[in-house]
């Protein structure tokens, strides 16, 4: 079940791959290594730059240890069944030293109750954001306090968990191979090449510095932005958000759209309300927008709307290769790029949706 | 010279001493080790044979939560859409049929029902005889169940087709289903006793939905859904309104819509 993710189904790879040097590059500059998995995202740029860039590792956190933000992804992929993030998280801890045996017993610690509460209770809001979504955020909260958290540490667990949901689904939902990253561990020239591996992965993990906002947010999810104000978070989201935005292949509206729908089927109240704010000025009445999130359809949606909308819901809670399926549906309909940047904006509607529960409701 | 020879071979025992024990230790740990290994690996053996019993979902709500726990996870009050479905004229069948082709008509009926239920984001609760108890969004938030329950009955309904022309093709009897659903308030989580516990959901809801499916006999339709329900489904579905009637349990007569036809999603209507 849960430790046994090389076990889930997983479909065949559903776009394909484009070289892009400039994105390789841009990869290798961030990470260390060269990233392949990056190709499969080319034809969206902002989605291949937030898969690189939203890592919890890499020069985002500021207050919260490593090794918990490191527990939490674990965590985070296992509920999520994302076999490449898994794969991914067990890779890069293998590179660093760990061994086979080392990281199994590491997994089946997290089951047990006698880690530091500290990191039980981070790992337990982990599981309960990705589960449960934001309906049990705030008790999740409490037990975060009660441990003796502080607000900025809260905001960035809330960050590790919500954006390993945002990873989980991007690379989900397209079945980016992963057998390839499976394998890594047994492949006789990773193994020779490990020690230079684990030093180079070091030298690019570091803690972030304060980084100011660019300009201030006027779109959907602001207010979110806004609250990681001062910490390179705040910085990153803010340029995904903008280039997300900007992107060409889905309509502003029907991206909202999506949000709305994800908002929704999480419950969570503040992220709705910040959304249909935004959807008024895309010219849908209120009516229409009640019409399409209690049924998922209305007449006022277009075509690709009618699709998405429905697609979007999907993504909250799933089994990965019925996802996949469903993805696979859409293909004959939609272009590789729109596909694409569908399946980015749920995963981050998922995100965003999960980490607003906790940081934009403190009280 | 004696004094210090003595002095290097106490050193060399005390040193073999320790090596020894050292070793004792190692070889308790690698054993222990290989017994924690094994034990992981039963119970993983053990998750799976259980989630043929369980939904898989509520399964891994108990193992995180830790079910062996003197704390145990707290019900909660939530709406929830329940969905009974009944064979009807299945005791006359069982009466006919040998009782090894009874049990695999019976699997296959379970199998597909079953199937339709999953797709549409519900969960099998209990099979009850020849019938099924299942809801939807009692594991998880789910603001569209109703339309989801009405669609696994629609899917329901086309899999007993599917699966009744199977049966004509080996001789075998049709089967006919009636399906009662309902929505409301009730409690979800373990209960049961010490001894045996469930994953349930405990509510007036349940006992509407059952006596809502015995109505389809009095109806001679076979998908009936409540007023409560109705309230919260997507106007598209086609409806039919059938008479109010009184039903064991309930003061007030009941108002209950056949089931007709869905509406169709984009990616049918897009497929063509």
């Amino acid at each position: 079940m849960i430790n046994t993710l090389q076990e889930i189904a997983w479909e065949s790879c559903l776009v394909e791959p484009v070289r892009d040097r400039a994105l390789q590059s841009y990869a290798r500059r961030r990470l260390g290594i060269p990233n392949p998995m990056i190709d499969y995202f080319a034809s969206v740029p902002w989605l291949a730059r937030a898969v690189i860039d939203l890592h919890p590792e890499y020069g985002l956190l500021m207050h919260l240890d490593e090794s918990v933000a490191d527990l939490i992804v674990l965590v985070v992929s296992q509920e999520n069944s994302c076999r490449f993030c898994y794969a991914a998280v067990r890779a890069v801890l293998w590179a660093q030293g760990m061994s086979q045996a080392r990281i199994e017993r590491m997994e089946r610690d997290l089951a047990r109750s006698d880690l530091p509460p500290r990191t039980m209770a981070a790992v337990a809001f982990g599981r309960t954001l990705s589960r449960s979504g934001p309906v049990r955020a705030p008790e999740a909260r409490q037990a975060l306090r009660r441990v003796g958290f502080g607000a900025e540490e809260m905001k960035e667990i809330a960050f590790a968990a919500a954006i390993t949901d945002f990873n989980n689904r991007a690379l989900t939902i397209p079945a980016i191979p992963a057998h390839p990253v499976e394998r890594i561990p047994d492949q006789i020239h990773m193994r020779l090449l490990r020690p230079f591996l684990g030093r180079i992965i070091k030298k690019h993990r570091y803690r972030g510095q304060p980084t100011a906002l660019d300009q201030v947010p006027s779109y959907a999810y602001a207010r979110l932005v806004k609250a990681y104000a001062g910490s390179p978070i705040g910085a990153v989201l803010n340029r995904t958000l903008t280039e997300m935005w900007a992107s060409p292949h889905l309509t502003r509206r029907c991206k909202l759209l999506m949000l709305a729908v994800i908002a929704r089927g999480l419950g969570c109240e503040t992220c709705s309300l910040e959304v249909s704010e935004a959807l008024e000025n895309e010219s849908l009445e209120q009516s229409a927008l009640t019409q399409i999130l209690s049924h998922l359809d209305a007449p006022e949606l277009d075509p690709i709307e009618r699709l998405l909308v429905p697609f979007a819901r999907e993504t909250i809670w799933y089994e990965p290769a019925s996802l996949q399926r469903r993805a696979r549906k859409l293909r004959g309909h939609l272009t590789d790029p729109q596909l694409l940047e569908a399946i980015g904006v749920a995963a981050l509607g998922n995100g965003l949706c999960r980490m607003g529960a906790m940081v934009l409701n403190p009280s | 010279m004696t004094f210090v020879l003595g002095a290097l071979l106490g050193l060399l025992l005390i040193v073999a001493l320790l090596a020894g024990l050292l070793y004792r230790q190692w070889r308790r740990s690698a054993t222990l080790r290989t017994q924690l290994d094994a034990a992981a690996k039963d119970l993983q053996d053990l998750q799976q044979a259980c989630s043929r019993f369980a939904p898989a979902g509520v399964l891994q709500h108990l193992v995180a939560d830790g079910v062996n726990s003197q704390i145990q996870p707290a019900p909660e009050r939530k709406i929830v859409t329940v969905l009974f479905a009944d064979l009807v004229d299945s005791t006359a069948m069982s009466d006919r049929l040998e009782p090894a082709v009874l049990a695999r008509v019976l699997n296959g009926y379970f199998q597909r029902m079953s199937d339709a239920i999953h797709d549409h984001r519900g969960h099998v609760s209990h099979f009850l005889g020849d019938g099924i108890v299942a809801y939807f969004g009692a594991l998880q938030q789910n603001p569209w169940q109703c339309n989801d329950a009405v669609r696994a009955a629609l899917a329901m309904r086309a899999a007993i087709r599917e699966y009744n022309v199977e049966l004509a093709r080996e001789g075998l009897p049709p089967l006919g289903l009636g399906i009662g659903i309902d929505r409301g308030s009730g409690l979800v989580g373990l209960v049961g006793s010490r001894e045996r516990m469930e994953y349930d959901f405990v509510g007036r809801t349940v006992n509407m939905a059952a006596r809502v499916q015995t109505l389809t006999r009095t109806h001679h339709v076979d998908i009936l859904i409540t007023q409560a329900l109705r309230t919260e489904l997507d106007p598209r579905f086609t409806l039919t309104p059938m008479p109010a009637e009184l039903v064991k349990g309930f003061a007030d007569p009941v108002v209950t819509y056949a089931v007709r036809e869905g509406p169709t999603d984009a990616a049918s209507a897009a497929d063509g």
